[in-house]
């Protein structure tokens, strides 16, 4: 098994409103970047993993695009938001039991049209509606908002979660993205603001909405011996889990209420040998105000149901007790599903923050969520080597 | 928000049939004694994979709700929900006519037929929830 993996390179093609590539170019600039800033070459990979977003490109022909040879892993991922966090176990595992050595993972969209609102790109309207998925549309859940609105407001229903909570979320990740020169949204916002932006679907307001992005984020991994002959210090993966909760649509549901980050962060800590006290930093997947309140509970970083009471303590802002979200997250930052907690992750345990740079970054805690609340990975990532982890 | 014209496919003639007679037809498993949605295409207690149709009585309460808002301020807000059926299956729904939505309201089933494409269900308070 060696001295497990680690993530050796990042990547990132310029973010939000860029147009006039596709989604294959963007990934193969993604993944060059990744490349150059681990210092290596192309012809050093010997793995691809591919994931995409709305726009069902690039697959494994990204391979054939970089020119690559002699792969001995190639696969395109898929499990929504909670891909990223797939692909690193996916490809640590590889590296560990000798399947592979050096491995690009890589999510590219370009959801984004010019003069297209940003919601149009994830909006369902048709003038004639099919089947049963064409009734639920027809009937007026014609984006993945309403879903989500009625897992906040059940979550709010049962447990008295209020919309003044979940603003604390989106004042505290817009507090970070005013340090990151990559945030789209930098302004600062007031719990005012966020109270009154328009409703999206009541209890969601628009602030608590994450943006729409084109673009494509890359990352490499390998062994953690290799690594540390690398350009960039070695971002050590420790842990990580998966949790597929399969809420029934029926009686006695869970829906709303708990989710997949229960089975996922378990799995997670327990391999890294560390328990939520522990964990210095966490990145969210943050698709809604509302997945980092419940997140955060399933964690155990509170009890069921006070998300919203801690998350107004003021504990996720800069110079709280539990730095989240710390890049901005896809609310103010930017949306490449889960790469973006995953990037701002490498970046935090880098120590290359500039000022949002947090003090303590031993133990990172990165989350993945994808379809509605359906799928969940945990990633725990940290600057030092399992072994170097002292006590 | 305006209700879309609804059209049939191949797997949708049994629930639109009832419909259009004001019934609301979902899926059953006789041998587990378990309901389903009507989109449901196997049972997961068993593992048949054909479910037969059966009629709902059209019960519900109310699980969850959102109130869907369009950048169009003339576009008047939708309220949408996830319902319980009396048998116990969840269906994504529309209401009409509720106006203080809560957790557990009693619900039932009512009947639009459209001029143009195939009839739909909505779902309203009883006379025993007042609203």
């Amino acid at each position: 098994m060696g001295s497990g993996a680690a993530i050796a390179g990042l990547g990132m093609t310029e973010l939000g409103r860029v147009y006039g590539s596709s989604p294959r170019r963007l990934a193969a600039d993604a993944v060059r970047a990744a490349v150059a800033d681990a210092g290596l070459t192309l012809a050093d990979l010997d793995g691809l993993l591919v994931s995409h977003g709305m726009g069902g490109s690039p697959g494994i022909e990204l391979a054939e695009t970089l020119g690559l040879r002699d792969l001995r892993l190639l696969s395109l991922m898929s499990a929504f938001g909670a891909t990223a966090g797939a692909m690193v176990a996916h490809a640590a595992m590889s590296i560990m039991n000798g399947a592979a050595t050096t491995v690009a993972c890589v999510f590219a969209d370009a959801p984004l049209q010019p003069k297209q609102s940003a919601g149009a790109a994830y909006h369902r309207n048709a003038k004639e509606y099919y089947g049963f998925g064409g009734m639920t549309a027809a009937l007026g859940f014609r984006s993945i908002n309403a879903f989500y609105a009625l897992a906040a407001q059940r979550h709010m229903a049962r447990y008295g979660t209020t919309s003044e909570q979940l603003g604390a979320i989106a004042v505290s990740t817009r507090q970070w993205a005013s340090m990151n020169p990559l945030a789209q949204l930098r302004d600062p916002i007031t719990l005012a603001d966020h109270q009154n932006s328009r409703w999206v679907a009541e209890p969601l307001h628009l602030l608590d909405c994450c943006l729409v992005s084109n673009g494509a984020i890359a990352v490499i991994v390998t062994s953690a011996d290799r690594a540390r002959d690398l350009a960039r210090p070695p971002v050590h993966v420790l842990g990580w889990g998966q949790g597929h909760p399969g809420h029934r649509k029926e009686r006695g549901s869970e829906f709303g209420l708990t989710t997949g980050a229960l089975a996922s962060g378990q799995i997670a800590m327990k391999m890294a040998g560390v328990t939520v006290g522990d964990i210095d930093v966490c990145q969210l997947y943050d698709c809604y105000t509302y997945t980092v309140l419940v997140t955060l509970e399933d964690y155990g970083f509170c009890a069921k149901g006070e998300g919203g009471a801690f998350a107004a303590t003021g504990a996720l802002a800069p110079g709280g007790a539990l730095p989240t979200n710390t890049g901005g997250g896809q609310l103010s930052a930017y949306y490449m599903w889960g790469m973006t907690p995953l990037s701002e992750a490498v970046v935090q345990a880098r120590g290359a923050g500039g000022d949002r740079q947090v003090a303590r970054n031993d133990v990172i805690l990165v989350s993945g969520n994808g379809g509605i609340l359906d799928h969940h990975s945990s990633l725990i990532l940290s600057p030092h080597a399992p072994s170097s982890q002292g006590a | 928000m305006d209700i879309g014209v609804l059209r049939r496919d191949g797997r949708t003639d049994p629930f639109f049939d009832g419909t259009a007679r004001d019934e609301l037809m979902i899926k059953r498993c006789e041998p587990c004694d378990r309901w389903f949605g009507p989109d449901a295409t196997g049972c997961p207690g068993c593992g048949a994979d054909e479910l037969g149709w059966a009629r709902a009585c059209g019960d519900a309460s109310l699980v969850t709700w959102t109130i869907t808002h369009g950048r169009d301020p003339d576009d008047e807000p939708a309220v949408l929900a996830l319902v319980e059926l009396a048998e116990g299956p969840w269906l994504h729904a529309r209401l009409d006519g509720v106006t203080g939505p809560r957790e557990g309201l009693a619900l039932v089933a009512r009947f639009v037929h459209p001029a143009e494409g195939e009839a739909y269900l909505l779902f309203s308070g009883t006379r025993r929830s007042p609203q």
